[in-house]
This record gives structure tokens, C-alpha cells and sequence, in this order.
């Protein structure tokens, strides 16, 4: 088999795995705020349950969370969800995983703003909506984000574990270039590419952090 | 400050207040009244009820019973012995009555000096962009902070920081400002430099409540003096005479650990 032929085939791979790593982002980020606002909620139930989902999130392996998702419809209710529910399952599965964790950094975050900027935003009639979103959710990024970029360099790896599922994406694509060709070689690219898409992310997340600098408190 | 005077108009009004933090009664029954134009110094040891009874006039804690309002705004009314506080509509309307500058200033850290005096006109109060920004600049002019828009909260003195503080408590025009120990968190120098603010404020006929260690400064600027301690008002009157003729011994027994 040529290079460019396995690359061709690498390079397919990779669309996946950044089409996963983008989805769970897209998803998760918000949904994040959300769960950590139920997480924090002063209705005792919510709170609780809200627990529990974090707990079960980041409790169990996240393969084996996909599998259930993935198999959980047949087995369970006998439903036959057709060729493309893998893609959903997958989407689901880190979009609810990573929501949790995210979750959990949110919290630390929102919980380590002093009382003092919400007792002076309330003094000056600043709404509960504004107060978060105007004082606490920018300040809420600055302390997070080096804590966010552990979960989102750790998203790019995990793409991988779309593998059990049997999405074609670099993991997968490498594992079976390997085989058919009795070669080490396509791990080490797709082991290079990832370090790369890494790399990539710790500058932009570095330059971010840099540029949020202008402040401290 | 004349309670008994019940007929004269009142910026802000408290009766009968009382508040408890579990079985911790921190104020009980205090009454007082702020008029246009007067400056309250609230002096007493720690723990006396001195920050509580700011926090309950500021909205930051409910009475548990009493009556407060704003001019004739009335936020809290007695109902069968509890105070009862008006609709969201009348808290937001008292808010913009009065005004708080913190101990530790509480300044937004990521807003610049501009932007935290300026961002609660434009979006709580959502007043015109050229008027807010010129009475900003007025204000900072006011503050001596000429210069100093473009900066963040971190990069100016704890001195600077209080009088950005106190510019942005003004921005909202509010009708009374209430202080709660406004220099405790700054050395002899950054005090001074505060206080000369407030005095120029209340040469002004700036309403003003200001809960303070500082005693000669409360002597020189407040018309009347208000001595709390374990929860009530010992003893209240003009600034001169409660400072230089303390009547109760425990305002005796306070006020000697103060060099006048």
C-alpha cells in the first residue's frame, strides 16, 4: 500500500474524530452550565438528582456508557434503531459525559466568585440574569479555563473510544491499517496527528489565557 | 435625625427594626430616620449591629419585623409583628434610591474603571449613552481619577479603588449613600484620601449613612451620631456631643479607645 493511500485513509479518520470532538463540544459547554446550575439549585430534588447523573457521568467508563446507549434501545425495548444510530449514540454519549464533567469545573468556578460581586451587582439593580452573565460567568472563564483545557486536550483521545462502536474514525482507521498491513507505522502517525491537534489546542488555550491576563483579582 | 418628628420628610425611614441570625438578635428595635441633606455616623464596637443594620437598609438581609422605606417608597410594612417587603417591582425602585460602597470595595476585577461606573446606568437603569458617559467623566474628574478610565480595578491603589467605588455608587444618582466602614481596608494614607472625598460630598448636602471607625472624622463630617452596641442604639445625637459629651458609660467606655 502507498503513503498517500494510508493517509487518504487516516485523513478520513480524523474527519470523524474532529466531527465527535466538535459535536460533544457544541453540546456540552452549554449544556454544562446547565447541569451545573441544577447542581447548585436550592430545590433539593433537582439538586440531588442532578447529582446522582454527575456522579453515575463520571463513575462509570464512558465506553461502556456508549455501549449502553448503543445497545440499550435494542436489548431493552427490542428497538431496531437502524445504521446511523451509532452516530447519535456516540453524540449523545460524550455530549452527556463531558456535560458532566464540565460541569463540575463550572461549579468550582461559579462557587469560588466572592459574595461581595453579587452583593454589589445586587445593590446596583443588576437582575440575576445580568449578575451571571455580565459579573460572574467572565470572571467564571478566567479561573476555569486552565482546568477546561485538561478536559478538552483529555475530548481528543477520547474521540477514540468511538472505536466500540465501529465509526471509522483515526483510532479505528490506524487499528485496522495496522492489521491489514502488519505495520506499526499507522499508529504513529495517528499517535503524531493527535500530539499535533493537541498541540494546536494548548496554544490557542494558552494565548486565550494570556489574553484574559489583563486582569487579576 | 428627629424620630419623633414623624411629619418631616424622610430619605430613608426604619422603625421598630428588629433581626435575628438564629438565636443571635442582632437588632432590636432600632428606629432612626435619615433627612435630606444629613450625614448619620454610625459608630460601636464589632459586633454591635452596626453592618446589619446597613446590610437591612441596603436590602442585603430582611428585617425579620419592622419598617423600612425610601422616602414615601415603602419597601417593608408591619404585619402582625413581621415585616412584610413589597413586590420585585418596588425592591427594584428602591434600589435605585439609595447607594453602597463596600469595605473591600467590590469593583468588577474585568471592567474598567469606565465600565464599572458606567455599566449599571446604561443597563439597569438604561439611560442615554452620551448623558452616562459625560456624568461619568464628571464623577472621576470629582474622584481626582482623571486618567484613569482605561484602567482595571487591580491596577490602582486600594485608595483609588474605593473612590472608583464611590463613583460608581454616585453614577446611579441615587438619593442616599450608605457606607460601611469605607476605609477599614486602607492604611493611615489611603484613608485620608477617601475621607477627604466623602467630606467634599458632604459639603455638597450629600445624603449620607456611614458606619465608621474613623471617630474625628465622624466628629467633622456627620450631623448626627449614632453609638450601637449589642444591638440596640445606646445613645444618639449631634456628632460634637456624642463624641466630645458621651452621656452612657459604655459610649464612655468605646469612645476611650480612640485617640481625639
Amino acid at each position: 500500500m502507498e503513503f498517500s493511500t494510508m493517509m487518504n485513509l487516516l485523513m478520513s479518520g480524523l474527519f470523524f474524530t474532529a466531527q465527535i470532538f466538535f459535536t460533544t463540544l457544541i453540546g456540552a459547554l452549554p449544556l454544562g452550565v446547565v447541569v451545573a446550575l441544577a447542581r447548585m439549585s436550592s430545590c433539593k430534588p433537582l439538586a440531588l438528582v442532578t447529582r446522582f447523573y454527575i456522579s453515575v457521568m463520571r463513575g462509570t467508563p464512558l465506553m461502556l456508557q456508549l455501549m449502553a446507549l448503543m445497545f440499550g434501545p435494542y436489548y431493552l425495548l427490542g428497538l431496531n434503531m437502524g445504521n446511523d444510530w451509532k452516530y447519535i449514540a456516540c453524540s449523545v454519549g460524550f455530549i452527556l459525559n463531558y456535560a458532566a464533567y464540565f460541569a463540575e469545573i463550572y461549579r468550582s468556578g461559579i462557587q469560588s466568585i466572592p459574595r461581595g460581586q453579587y452583593e454589589a451587582a445586587e445593590v446596583l439593580g443588576y437582575s440575576r440574569g445580568q449578575t451571571f452573565m455580565k459579573i460572574v460567568l467572565p470572571q467564571v472563564v478566567k479561573r476555569i479555563l486552565p482546568a477546561m483545557s485538561n478536559e478538552i486536550i483529555t475530548l481528543v483521545k477520547d474521540t477514540s473510544l468511538a472505536f466500540v462502536l465501529g465509526i471509522m474514525e483515526m483510532f479505528s482507521q490506524a487499528k485496522a491499517l495496522a492489521a491489514s498491513q502488519v505495520s506499526m507505522v499507522p499508529y504513529v502517525i495517528a499517535g503524531a496527528i493527535y500530539w499535533v491537534l493537541n498541540l494546536v489546542i494548548e496554544v490557542v488555550l494558552t494565548r486565550i489565557e494570556k489574553r484574559l491576563n489583563y486582569y487579576h483579582d | 435625625m428627629t424620630t419623633d418628628n414623624v411629619h418631616e420628610k424622610a430619605l430613608v425611614r426604619l422603625d421598630h427594626a428588629r433581626k435575628s441570625f438564629g438565636d443571635n438578635e442582632v437588632l432590636k428595635d432600632i428606629s432612626l430616620s435619615v433627612h435630606p441633606g444629613e450625614v448619620v455616623a454610625i459608630i460601636g464596637p464589632s459586633g454591635g449591629g452596626k453592618s446589619t443594620l446597613l446590610r437591612c437598609c441596603t436590602l442585603l438581609e430582611r428585617l425579620d419585623g419592622g419598617t423600612l422605606a425610601f422616602d414615601d417608597l415603602v419597601v417593608a410594612s408591619d404585619e402582625g409583628g413581621r415585616a412584610k417587603y413589597g413586590s420585585a417591582s418596588v425592591l427594584k425602585e428602591a434600589k435605585s434610591r439609595f447607594g453602597l460602597v463596600f469595605q473591600n470595595f467590590n469593583l468588577f476585577p474585568h471592567y474598567t474603571v469606565m465600565k464599572n461606573i458606567t455599566d449599571a446606568p446604561l443597563h439597569v437603569q438604561k439611560r442615554g449613552k452620551e448623558e452616562v458617559f459625560a456624568e461619568a467623566r464628571a464623577l472621576l474628574a470629582k474622584m481626582g481619577l482623571e486618567g484613569k478610565e482605561g484602567m482595571v480595578p487591580c491596577e490602582l491603589s486600594g485608595g483609588q479603588q474605593q473612590r472608583v467605588a464611590i463613583a460608581r455608587a454616585l453614577a446611579l444618582n441615587p438619593d442616599v449613600l450608605f457606607f460601611d466602614e469605607p476605609t477599614s481596608a486602607l492604611d493611615p494614607e489611603l484613608t485620608k484620601e477617601v475621607l477627604k472625598v466623602i467630606r467634599e460630598l458632604a459639603a455638597e448636602r450629600m445624603t449620607m449613612v456611614i458606619v465608621t471607625h474613623e471617630m474625628s472624622f465622624a466628629r467633622d463630617v456627620a450631623d448626627h451620631i449614632i453609638f450601637m452596641d449589642g444591638g440596640v442604639i445606646v445613645e444618639e445625637g449631634p456628632a460634637s456631643e456624642v463624641i466630645n459629651h458621651p452621656q452612657h458609660n459604655r459610649t464612655r467606655a468605646f469612645l476611650n479607645n480612640y485617640e481625639n
